[in-house]
């Protein structure tokens, strides 16, 4: 029974996660990253995200028009950047307002 | 198998399964970012990248199908998006099948060609239609009853309206293969070429005095103008399989060449099958050109493939490391 319950509660939590994952991934583009290095950036915050659902994820936002890539060759091999647009910046103040807001209802009541 | 080999034929897999606009730029980045991962899994593990650890990191990545679909675009799919290639593939041989089944009946005489589109041309689109309800049927099913995401069991109810169930993605071995084959083809080419040249004159002074060999002799005309191309076909084929066996890999250049002359290599056949006596003996003559439609029909399906793979294949945009 205790196994189910752990079980529970890790899909719970992922879910958690998944709802955050995109104000998570925006917040690291205030400064231009690649796949890998935004996958490390987020993982060594405490959020770690499978590199299935990022890569595909950088995509998507940017054919919604908040993110802005290109590809860049400098030392190493050729790696597609992508930076916050300015419609991404505007995203990213609302989304962290209303997280704010969110955390601010949810400790009220938690606690 | 190298890693680079791995990783192009992983993507080339997950290509194969994306739509057309989409292809290259998303192998592109899928290349160097697996790349990077399978780099440093190897510094992780503190030893150099090898087959073994850049085929666990593309099986942790995902099956090429469930890639694929990972970048199809959000929302309702009446069907999944990695079957619409499939889907359109069957629904062609489908059409094709019933119009090439049908159509004699129009050169027999039997119907005419209003009468044959009325009744079968055009009712053999309606395939598509089928298809679609039965990959869609396959598809609603599939969400509704999904894999139990634990156990990796199959819902039986699938069954039903069964579609190719994805299976494990292994590498396969394209570059170990050709060179395997460019080995092997090398000398039975070079005998061949060598044969072809004058098979009468060799042939003779290979069998017994006693043994008539004019019956491999060519006809007089094919000999002059149109034997000549293609023993030049020959052989450069024959040089460049030669030159391959020497390098790592089949590079873009190399196999637009190797197309090229082999393109070329059966045209000049097919024109040789339909507009010129070969051999100048009348059953040798009848022999090899009963034989020489399926050589071309099967070169032929082999073109369309190799066109089929290029379409779908990432090129490089860098220089492989």
């Amino acid at each position: 029974m205790v196994k189910v319950n752990d079980e529970a509660v890790a899909k719970l939590d992922t879910e958690l996660r998944r709802g955050a994952l995109v104000l998570a991934v925006l917040s690291q583009l205030r400064t231009a990253q690649y796949g890998y290095s935004l996958r490390q950036a987020l993982a060594q915050r405490g959020m770690p995200i499978e590199e299935g659902t990022l890569y595909p994820l950088l995509r998507r936002l940017e054919e919604q028009g908040v993110l802005a890539s290109e590809w860049r060759i400098n030392d190493g091999p050729p790696r597609r950047y992508y930076k916050l647009n300015p419609r991404g910046i505007r995203l990213l103040a609302e989304l962290t307002a209303n997280w704010h807001a969110l955390v601010a209802t949810m400790s009220q009541l938690l606690d | 198998m190298d890693t680079h080999a791995i990783i192009d034929d992983y993507i080339n897999n997950v290509a194969a399964k994306l739509p057309r606009k989409q292809r290259n730029d998303i192998g592109f980045e899928l290349r160097s970012l697996l790349t990077e991962q399978v780099r440093s899994a190897a510094l992780t593990a503190g030893r150099s990248p090898d087959g073994e650890m850049t085929v666990e990191v593309l099986r942790h990545f995902g099956r090429p199908d469930e890639v694929a679909a990972r970048y199809a675009p959000r929302g309702f799919q009446l069907i999944q998006s990695e079957f619409v290639p499939l889907v359109l593939k069957l629904a062609a041989i489908c059409i094709a099948i019933q119009w090439a089944v049908t159509l004699p009946l129009v050169f027999s005489a039997r119907l005419t060609f209003g009468e044959w589109w009325l009744h079968w041309g055009f009712s053999a689109f309606a395939w598509c239609g089928v298809l679609v309800l039965w990959f869609a049927a396959a598809s609603w099913v599939q969400r509704r009853f999904p894999i139990d995401p634990d156990t990796n069991a199959r819902p039986a109810v699938h069954w039903l309206f069964w579609i190719p169930f994805p299976t494990d993605w292994r590498p396969g071995e394209p570059e170990a293969t050709r060179r395997r084959a460019a080995l092997g083809a090398a000398p039975i080419g070079a005998v061949l070429t060598i044969l072809l040249i004058a098979p009468a004159w060799i042939l003779g002074h290979l069998l017994p005095a006693a043994v008539n060999t004019s019956w491999a002799s060519y006809d007089p005309d094919f000999q002059r103008w149109l034997l000549p191309p293609l023993l030049v076909l020959m052989a450069v084929r024959l040089m460049l399989f030669g030159a391959v066996t020497l390098v790592e890999r089949w590079r873009a250049p190399t196999e637009a060449v190797r197309f090229g002359l082999w393109v070329c290599f059966v045209a000049l056949l097919c024109w040789a099958l339909f507009g010129w006596r070969i051999f100048a003996y009348p059953l040798t003559e009848l022999l090899f050109k009963a034989w020489l439609p399926f050589y071309l029909l099967i070169n032929a399906v082999q073109i369309v493939l190799w066109i089929r793979r290029a379409a779908t294949r990432v090129p490089e945009i860098i220089q492989k490391r």
